[in-house]
């Protein structure tokens, strides 16, 4: 999910937020700020009194920020719940006066996938195209054979899946994830 | 941490509209009607009115506030173990997953004869091997520990892994 960093972000200014307020509270509270500060009322402090003076102006003002606040989490919120890092069907760069070329991104991945599967020492493939249709990633995740010459393996699907897939999109330069891992399965239960 | 990390920022998502809607609705209702609409926060202003700061749960409260905050920003701080080993490739972006890293190395150390059982713990830096040899003569931990460890190293140094980390191999003889 393309949110994650995002999320990440959020929860570090919300945690500096807490820490923040809680110093703040703490410090007051055991007298940092003075013997007087400490023995007075919650709100008999100079913001709460500004506010108390400025309230004709300050509270709309706080309304719409509250109403910019609310937007930006509800489109943070969607984000979360609804939107996929996945690419749609990609459409082919090149002349397009006699018409417009689109590979569906499910051909192209049924392709990779069924290329991969198909070497020896392969256990599984999946692949997906993520980011924008007009200039995606190729994920692929492979899990190989523990008895499998991995090396050899992984430079196989560099050099022929990988290569077709970029052939198939017309761009040599697609960007390639190519996550590998090992089946040990078979082996424990024979250990 | 994504997988509570989602949850986490869907709760902070909401309580951020929450918290956006309730200051529009009351600032709304105390504009039109003069009156709270959906929270008497008549009652809180009083409440901080006659409050001070040194008041007991002010301080625990202060106190809560600053340890959640910190716990949180340890944990997002933090680094956790690699999901991914990156290789040396010119192609691709291309990675073994820790998982597939302890696998294969684990395979490579159990094919040595004498060793019973092995675990592999891969971190960022430095993966550690921890074998166990089947106890009896001559299968001693000692007389296998290099044929385990060169095990270990030649199936590193073929996963060409970038950078390469660092290997521990400690074996030890299984008691009876």
């Amino acid at each position: 999910m393309h949110a994650d960093r995002t999320n990440r972000a959020m929860l570090v200014l919300f945690a500096v937020l807490l820490i923040a307020v809680g110093l703040m509270g703490a410090m007051t509270s055991f007298g940092a700020f003075g013997g007087l500060v400490e023995r007075a009322h919650l709100f008999a402090n100079p913001v709460s009194v500004y506010v108390g003076h400025h309230g004709g102006w300050l509270w709309p003002v706080t309304a719409a920020a509250g109403l910019v606040m609310a937007v930006l989490a509800l489109r943070w919120l969607a984000v979360l719940l609804f939107s996929t890092d996945r690419a749609g069907d990609i459409r082919l760069p090149g002349d397009h006066s006699a018409g417009r070329t689109t590979l569906l991104g499910a051909a192209l991945i049924d392709a990779i996938t069924e290329e991969i599967r198909a070497y020896p020492g392969v256990h599984s493939a999946k692949a997906r195209l993520i980011g924008d249709a007009t200039s995606p990633d190729l994920v692929i995740e492979t899990t190989l054979e523990l008895s499998a010459d991995l090396s050899a393996l992984r430079q196989r699907i560099e050099t022929n899946a990988v290569a077709h897939a970029r052939q198939a999109l017309d761009n040599p330069n697609l960007p390639v994830i190519l996550d590998l891992t090992v089946n040990d399965r078979h082996a424990r239960r024979l250990s | 941490m994504r997988l509570i990390n989602r949850p986490l920022a869907a709760l902070l998502s909401i309580a951020l509209i929450t918290v956006g809607v309730l200051i529009i609705v009351e600032v709304a209702a105390d504009r039109i009607v003069n009156h709270p609409a959906l929270i008497h926060w008549h009652r809180v202003y009083d409440w901080a009115e006659r409050t001070s700061w040194t008041q007991g749960s002010v301080r625990v409260g202060s106190i809560v506030i600053v340890i959640l905050g910190v716990i949180l920003l340890l944990a997002q701080l933090r680094r956790g173990k690699p999901q991914r080993l990156p290789i040396d490739s010119d192609v691709t972006d291309a990675a073994y997953t820790r998982r597939g890293v302890a696998a294969t190395i684990r395979g490579a150390v159990n094919d040595v004869d004498g060793i019973n059982h092995s675990t592999v713990t891969v971190k960022r830096r430095k993966i550690t091997v921890r074998a166990t040899t089947a106890g009896r003569q001559p299968y001693t931990a000692q007389s296998l520990h290099e044929a385990a460890a060169q095990a270990a190293r030649h199936r590193l140094d073929t996963l060409a892994l970038s950078p390469a980390p660092t290997l521990a191999v400690r074996v030890t003889t299984r008691r009876r």
